[in-house]
């Protein structure tokens, strides 16, 4: 395999050689880093780069095979992350100015974890400033670029982690999940992204926008990818009393179940986001192309969104609130963006954020008797429009009604599945008028993911958008 | 100045202790009153005594497939 082929190979793929001694990890890293230095410029999605480093623990993970341990499915395998996730003694900034040079005290549980794995990290990755947008934009750290066009937005707030893994910089990376922003840069730099089940991954040492919404997942190119790499995350720890102590399964090797004899239903739904005629096409192609490959596919009774998504407004703002208080009254440089979506949080009333936490379990409730009637899994769009420009989303340079508007319409069809905290599957299904991708999103029963990766896995061999390459 | 703008202005200088221009307290007022009012229809509709956040969490492992 040629340096060049190395970097556009599969995550599994290049740990399966890397298994089979065929490549070494060294050879993989360098590969990364030939196209770090070619894509960085086009799309800032690093904000550190730790090549010496990752060249380093490269040599160690190589020398560990040699030797005869393997410590797992992604030995050898360089990735980076999200700048959110702590390392102890590395500075971590959030996107942030506030903590540009700030360093973190401890390691978040899934760097260990990904670290125990034979991991290698090639360092740390651009996001909107504290999780807090869905764009992409960052007005410290600079914004990221879509590697399918430049002048479009990746979506966030994972920015970094879609474009990098688009651009194939990396193999994988984690992102984070509040109100979409693992699955709408997943949508808008055609990855594949798995926001798993509340509970599922956890969220010790990763930076907070809203400890009872977040969650942790990973982007990378394939579904099989993404299950190996959950696999690794996932699970049960002391230091996040929300994860859940169910054991996780071994979801690669539920991929080859195929989608023969499920039902999965399908939906557009239309409350508060009008679907793009587009992306509506797209996301029935794929229901076709499941169909085809022996789903049985039916119209999805989709509740009204209106309440689950005030729910969670209501719930993030106050969270964030309480969380950034001390330093928005202490005037610390925070975007606008920031300051704006956070502000209402110190007027909602407590008894309705209280009611947004105890609604929650009525909401799944409904939703399971409903949407999930009948149904293994529903689709439905990701981001329910082209992906715009980062002038059109420009809120510092632009605050306008029609700007704002269309910044809070990103989420409209990604946050309802935070306040339900099902496990929810981003993947490519084609591309729109301007030659970018579009997503759509299998969303499951609670811990479900397994499933979920039968779906994707079995649309991905049936399609090749994820194959697709930015040039 | 509106009565739910005065109130937020309200929150702001004696609960809160933040400054806001009178603009922002308006905007700010107009989206806390969606939000509010959002939930509150929802719980009204929905919520009895005995209901806690933390039935979420175990209906959640219930639920597992």
């Amino acid at each position: 395999m040629s340096v060049a082929d190395l970097a556009l190979a599969d995550l599994s793929e290049v740990a399966d050689a890397i298994a089979a001694g065929t490549v070494t990890s060294v050879q993989a890293t360098e590969a990364c880093l030939a196209r770090i230095e070619a894509w960085q410029p086009r799309t800032n999605a690093f904000l550190r780069l730790k090549a010496d480093k990752a060249l380093e623990q490269a040599r160690a993970l190589d020398k560990e095979l040699a030797n005869g341990k393997r410590r797992g499915p992604l030995h050898g395998v360089p990735m980076a992350h999200k700048d959110m996730y702590y390392r102890a003694g590395e500075i971590s900034t959030g996107g942030s100015a506030i903590r540009r040079d700030w360093v973190a005290p401890t390691t978040a549980t899934v760097l260990q974890r990904l670290d125990a794995a034979g991991v290698v990290e090639l360092g740390f990755l651009n996001m909107a400033e504290f999780a807090a947008g869905p764009t992409g934009h960052n007005v410290h750290h600079g914004h990221c670029r879509n590697p399918w066009d430049g002048t479009r937005v990746t979506g966030g707030s994972s920015s970094g982690s879609g474009a990098s893994v688009a651009a194939r910089m990396v193999y994988g990376a984690l992102g984070s999940d509040t109100g979409g922003s693992i699955r709408l840069p997943a949508s808008a730099c055609g990855v594949v992204g798995m926001k798993a089940t509340y509970g599922r991954v956890s969220r010790a040492g990763a930076v907070a926008r809203s400890w009872t919404l977040d969650h942790v997942g990973p982007l990378t190119r394939t579904v099989r990818d993404n299950a190996r790499m959950l696999a690794a995350i996932a699970g049960a720890d002391i230091d996040d009393s929300t994860t859940s102590e169910r054991p996780v399964p071994d979801y690669e090797a539920a991929l080859a179940g195929g989608v023969a004899g499920l039902r999965i239903g399908l939906s557009l739904p239309e409350a508060l986001v009008p679907v793009d005629p587009a992306v509506g096409a797209a996301v029935e192609a794929a229901a076709s192309v499941l169909g085809k490959l022996g789903a049985t596919i039916v119209p999805a009774k989709m509740p009204d969104f209106t309440a689950l998504y005030r729910a969670a407004e209501v719930i993030v703002k106050c969270e964030a609130a309480s969380m950034h208080r001390p330093w928005m009254e202490a005037g610390a440089p925070y975007a606008n963006q920031v300051r704006t979506r956070t502000d209402a949080g110190y007027f909602i009333p407590a008894t309705a954020y209280i009611d947004a936490l105890r609604l929650r379990a009525h909401f799944v409730r409904e939703f399971l008797a409903t949407a999930m009637e009948g149904v293994d899994a529903l689709i439905l769009p990701a981001i329910p429009f082209p992906v715009p420009t980062i002038a059109e989303t420009d809120v510092e340079a632009s605050g306008g009604p029609a700007t704002l508007a269309m910044v809070a319409r990103f989420t409209g069809l990604t946050r309802p599945f935070n306040t339900l905290g099902l496990p929810a599957l981003s993947l490519p299904c084609g591309f729109d008028a301007n030659g970018v991708p579009m997503g759509l999103q299998a969303i499951g029963r609670p811990f479900d993911e397994a499933l979920l990766y039968r779906v994707g896995h079995a649309y991905q061999g049936a399609t090749d958008h994820h194959r697709r390459v930015p040039a | 100045m509106d009565d739910r703008t005065k109130l937020a202005a309200g929150i702001a200088a004696h609960l809160q202790g933040l400054r806001y221009d009178d603009k922002r307290l308006a905007e700010i007022a107009a989206e806390v009153a969606v939000l509010n009012d959002a939930v509150r229809k929802a719980a009204a509709a929905r919520l009895a005594f005995d209901d806690e956040p933390a039935a979420f969490a175990s209906l959640m492992e219930k639920e597992a497939k």
